[in-house]
């Protein structure tokens, strides 16, 4: 599970008011906020210092990261190792001790095709790259996983498999925080969704009452 | 680590442009160390046709005076490791003429087929690998590190201090390994197509080999802090650019024009040859005034009188102007020892410094020629007078015994060179450690 206790970030269109947040495992919870949540994603990485508060994960193994982190690829490009995507994946698995298995299970749910394997970043479609970034994250063995903003952009039939994952993930008890500011994605996986206006976290909803709720209302008012 | 080597090798080595600039630098060597090895050649071809013109001259002179007048000439030859070093020396062919008139003469031929020689940067083993391996280096060394996004992303999986750490090593094992191979594997070569180097040349070569590869090192590291100063921005390559051309280019020119200056404040060569043509005049007045004031003398006791003034000679007028000869070498060696002081400051003039000592045509070797030329000359004039004055009439003999008219100069590592090699490293282990403070202040914001 993730725990977000009184968590501040001061200054800027992306500062926060002290938000606390428990996140169950099995559960994936949507923070919604309209200039994005960088900083915030900084502070769960452990990349950066919050100004107030603290996070606590369920933990990973000492000297690995406490969580799975997923990053908006906004760029392929800022990837491009001159090495190929199988190269890759092999030096990461064997680097970081992922399993194999793990990362093709993933590239294989994704519709990953074997020959992407001896191509290079730059010689990928964004979707296809961010299959295998997606299979390379998820092959961490984490209890918690954090994203941010990682489908915008991307096709429709990618959303369709990555919500198949992460549909996946939660069925295995995983917790799932989700950061962005697609509101109608927020509709269609979270279980739970929180709005931040001006840093402030100001209204939660259940899946349930969302899909109830008039979604264009709460763009206009919390998102707009 | 083994995962890092496999998978640096494979980024390094099955990239196309790096194979291309990797085959392009490996092309160049091989065909610079080739032509070096023809010129090497062709050097031997024309010291062979020097040592019988020499020789040959002497049988046809009529007598000592005319030997006196003529002399003999010295050649200088590099060692053979010059070779692949034909561009990056102080000087190219010298030559000397040893007679007896005061000027000491150091010259180069541009007659004939030497006019066509042009010499210039980079045209040889050294050259090629000082500019093209270190724009490689520094290329790969902005390319290792990939990207601020990509290492966020492998926090994650790893820290950042292991990542940082083992992909430099990694990627330096392979750029190290591929530089030592392409020169001791020209080495080798060089040897098969008939050149021998003595085992004092080959550990030479070998330490010079390890100095090209650190100071690699140094330029690769240099690529990997200036990717990490600008932010991994676009305007990236403009800056490798600017860092290169100082390094390669401006620091080694300025370390010339610096020492150039500093030649300025030694006296004018023609002033000490006119200073030395001075003392021998007054010599020469000496024995014209001996003569009018004796103009009935008879030849036999002229003869003595010659005999005894040159020996008068040798022992005061020569040996003031020997001191003056060597004075100014000592002068000369202060200008150098100071631009060796200098030059140890920055890797690439350093490089350019040892280039010139490694090929045997540096400034100590140098140094050396003109003692050997002082020393012969020593030895000349007191058997062109002995043989002059004291066996007019024996018959025509050579001063030169076998191939003394040759001075084979060898390769030496400047007195600074262990300095040098760790000062490099020291350079290198800053720019890593700074890199790395950079770094983690931009992947983990404090």
């Amino acid at each position: 599970m993730i725990v977000i206790r009184g968590v501040g970030l001061a200054q800027g269109d992306e500062r926060l008011d002290t938000l606390s947040l428990d996140i169950a495992a099995g559960e994936i919870y949507f923070l919604l906020n309209r200039p994005g949540l960088d900083r915030f994603f900084e502070v769960l990485c452990g990349l950066r210092r919050p100004d107030a508060g603290e996070v606590v994960f369920s933990g990973g193994p000492p000297g690995a990261a406490a969580a799975i982190f997923i990053e908006r690829v906004a760029n392929a490009a800022d990837f491009e190792t001159e090495a190929s995507i199988g190269d890759w994946i092999d030096f990461l698995c064997a680097s970081c001790g992922f399993a194999r298995a793990s990362v093709f299970k993933t590239l294989l749910l994704c519709g990953f095709h074997e020959r992407h394997l001896k191509k290079r970043v730059r010689d990928l479609a964004p979707d296809t790259f961010r299959q295998a970034y997606l299979a390379i994250c998820l092959a961490a063995d984490r209890a918690d996983i954090v994203i941010n903003d990682f489908i915008r952009g991307s096709e429709k039939s990618f959303e369709l498999k990555f919500n198949k994952l992460l549909l996946q993930k939660k069925a295995q008890g995983q917790a799932i925080l989700y950061l962005g500011s697609d509101i109608f994605y927020a509709s269609e996986i979270a279980d739970r969704a929180g709005f931040i206006k001006n840093g402030r976290l100001l209204f939660e909803a259940e899946s349930a009452d969302l899909k109830d709720m008039d979604i264009k209302d709460l763009y206009l008012k919390f998102l707009n | 680590m083994i995962a890092f080597l496999r998978y640096e090798g494979r980024r390094i080595f099955t990239e196309k442009k790096n194979l291309l600039f990797l085959g392009f630098i490996s092309f160049l060597a091989v065909y610079f160390s080739w032509s070096g090895l023809n010129e090497f050649r062709q050097f031997q071809t024309e010291k062979e046709v020097f040592l019988r013109f020499e020789k040959e001259k002497v049988s046809q002179l009529a007598n000592y005076a005319q030997y006196g007048s003529f002399g003999f000439r010295l050649l200088y030859e590099g060692s053979p490791l010059g070779l692949f070093f034909i561009n990056s020396s102080v000087f190219q062919d010298l030559e000397s003429n040893i007679d007896n008139f005061e000027a000491i003469r150091v010259e180069s031929s541009f007659k004939g087929k030497k006019l066509f020689l042009k010499r210039g940067y980079f045209k040889d083993f050294a050259g090629i690998l000082l500019a093209f391996g270190s724009l490689l280096m520094l290329y790969l060394g902005q390319q290792a590190l990939v990207g601020t996004s990509y290492l966020r992303f492998l926090t994650q999986c790893m820290p950042l201090k292991r990542f940082y750490a083992q992909t430099t090593l990694a990627r330096l094992f392979w750029l190290d390994l591929f530089f030592l191979s392409l020169g001791l594997g020209l080495f080798y070569l060089v040897r098969l197509a008939g050149m021998a180097f003595s085992r004092e040349e080959t550990v030479i070569f070998a330490l010079f080999l390890i100095f090209l590869v650190v100071m690699l090192d140094f330029f690769y590291l240099l690529g990997q802090f200036t990717a990490v100063f600008v932010r991994f921005r676009p305007i990236l390559f403009l800056w490798l650019f600017i860092v290169w051309f100082l390094c390669v280019f401006l620091l080694p020119e300025v370390n010339r024009i610096r020492v150039f200056n500093r030649s300025q404040g030694l006296e004018s060569a023609e002033k000490v040859n006119l200073e030395k043509f001075r003392v021998l005049m007054a010599w020469e007045r000496e024995f014209k005034n001996f003569l009018k004031a004796n103009p009935d003398m008879p030849r036999d006791q002229v003869r003595s009188m010659q005999k005894r003034l040159a020996v008068q000679f040798i022992n005061s007028s020569f040996l003031v102007n020997t001191g003056l000869e060597t004075r100014y070498l000592r002068e000369v060696e202060q200008v150098i020892a100071s631009h060796e002081r200098q030059s140890v400051l920055f890797p690439t003039t350093c490089f350019q410094f040892l280039t010139g000592e490694v090929s045997g045509k540096g400034y100590y070797g140098y140094l050396d020629f003109m003692e050997y030329i002082m020393t012969l000359r020593n030895r000349f004039v007191q058997f062109y007078l002995k043989k002059r004055y004291e066996e007019p009439d024996s018959p025509m003999e050579s001063f030169v015994k076998s191939d003394e008219n040759i001075f084979r100069a060898r390769s030496r590592l400047p007195r600074s060179f262990r300095f040098e090699i760790l000062l490099t490293a020291l350079y290198g282990a800053v720019l890593y450690l700074l890199g790395y403070r950079l770094l983690r202040r931009q992947v983990c914001r404090p």
